[in-house]
């Protein structure tokens, strides 16, 4: 049986994830509401990190336990309506790079799922 | 328009941070829109150091007059970004003045990318690590169950091709009782008593040229001459079980449960293979080994059963006796003796 194809490989692997990532990562930093958490943040160590879960949650290499996302947020007063807006600028970000409709879901899915390790305030 | 006015124009509006500088003190006379764009508090009469603090300004001045050049980068934070530039500073000459030219280029991106191809980098490399591992784990488990040669044939074509082995010794052994055993003792310890004595007999048999094709229960299957061919095929088999019989002997003597072998020996031609698809296992048949078992089913407990011809080709290796005549496996009428372990435990 052919083995099905991830969704990391169908849209081009890292070097597509990345772009994804740098293009939401450009749009927060931009916002009002969600840009003020990076102030003290160094770009490029949350564009990897993030480039990394978002490529684990398309079935690629890498992966990020619970806990570190939990340590990651856990020193930020993140609201509902934070994670709201990100989950929303995603959903762009993602349709914006021609990400069908079903696999944004999916991806915005998994981020909602951790909504309870991010979401503090 | 002039000339100098499209060039100021020019200079003003490209995506590089350009500026002058007087050489003497380093101070700011002309910077472009997009110099002002990063720097939006500068002014013109301030000096170099009050936008890059970190630059040692008479590094600077030396730089320019001894190699004509001075270059450097410089991060900064621009309204939550970090950004790196790649900033050159080269003299020039305005009238009679000396002027300098800093260009500064945003390199935020590449040093981004350079940080996350790192990251990719040893992520890499971490997985290929793991990957190594693992097929050093399925190498191991595979050269457990078929000989090297065979394992790298099938490595390079996926499949193994059956092959007629000549002149292979074959050495089958079980134990007396064992079903008796297996009903009196609890099941961990007889699958830890049989694991240790199985690798006891792979240490043995790989002193002597042997390699252990099998074991099924209590049945050990171990051949000489294969895949490799060997003149001392017979003789290895024959040396490994005389020390398999001894092992036990001395094994029994400080272990709560006894263990009595019988082994048949035989020699002539196997056919190798690799058996299965799904839950596939190397082994060995052929006349040889019928022969072998047939002939270890004649042996009393801790004694080696084998033909007195395959006796002769061993020489003075080994004592035997007599042990009456009985049946290859196709029925052939043989004279049997017992191969003899020397230790004088084997009397009748």
């Amino acid at each position: 049986m052919a083995q099905q194809q991830s969704m990391f490989d169908k849209y081009g692997g890292f070097s597509v994830v990345s772009k994804i990532v740098l293009d939401l990562y450009e749009r927060l930093l931009d916002d009002d509401d969600l840009g003020p958490f990076f102030d003290d943040v160094e770009f490029a160590r949350i564009v990897d990190h993030q480039t990394k879960f978002v490529s684990s949650v398309m079935g690629g290499p890498a992966s990020y336990t619970d806990v570190q996302i939990q340590k990651l947020h856990s020193h930020l007063p993140i609201s509902d309506a934070h994670f709201d807006k990100l989950a929303l600028m995603l959903t762009q970000v993602l349709q914006d790079h021609g990400v069908e409709d079903e696999d944004a879901q999916e991806v915005v899915g998994a981020f909602a799922q951790r909504r309870g390790l991010v979401v503090n305030d | 328009m002039s000339i100098e006015a499209i060039n100021e124009q020019l200079l003003r509006a490209i995506g590089v941070g350009v500026a002058l500088l007087d050489t003497s003190e380093l101070k700011f006379r002309f910077f472009n829109d997009t110099f002002k764009e990063w720097f939006a508090e500068i002014e013109t009469g301030q000096q170099l150091r009050d936008v890059f603090p970190d630059i040692d300004t008479a590094e600077v001045i030396r730089a320019l007059q001894e190699t004509g050049q001075f270059t450097s980068e410089a991060s900064f934070r621009i309204r939550r970004r970090m950004m790196t530039i790649a900033m050159t500073i080269n003299p020039a000459l305005e009238g009679n003045q000396k002027v300098a030219v800093l260009v500064c280029q945003n390199i935020s991106r590449i040093k981004e990318l350079e940080s996350m191809i790192d990251s990719y980098s040893m992520m890499v490399e971490r997985n290929t690590r793991e990957i190594k591992r693992e097929k050093e784990q399925v190498e191991k488990l595979l050269l457990n169950m078929m000989p090297r040669s065979v394992y790298e044939e099938y490595k390079t074509f996926g499949v193994v091709t059956p092959r007629t082995y000549e002149n292979v010794a074959v050495l089958c052994l079980d134990f007396s009782g064992f079903s008796a055993t297996v009903e009196q003792q609890d099941a961990g310890v007889i699958v830890s008593e049989l694991n240790d004595i199985y690798t006891a007999f792979d240490r043995i048999g790989d002193q002597f040229g042997c390699e252990r094709i099998k074991t099924v229960g209590d049945l050990y299957i171990t051949v000489a001459g294969m895949p490799d061919p060997s003149d001392r095929s017979i003789q290895s088999v024959s040396d490994a079980a005389v020390r398999f019989v001894r092992y036990l002997e001395n094994r029994n003597k400080s272990h709560p449960v006894d263990w009595n072998c019988r082994i048949g020996l035989a020699a002539g031609s196997v056919i190798g293979s690799v058996v299965g698809v799904q839950k596939y296992i190397y082994d060995v048949f052929g006349p040889a080994v019928a022969d072998a078992m047939r002939l270890r089913e004649a042996a009393g407990a801790m004694e080696i059963v084998a033909a007195a011809d395959f006796a002769e080709r061993f020489g003075e290796a080994h004592e035997t006796e007599a042990a009456g005549s009985g049946a290859l496996a196709d029925g052939t009428a043989v004279e049997l003796v017992r191969v003899l372990s020397g230790n004088g435990s084997l009397s009748h």
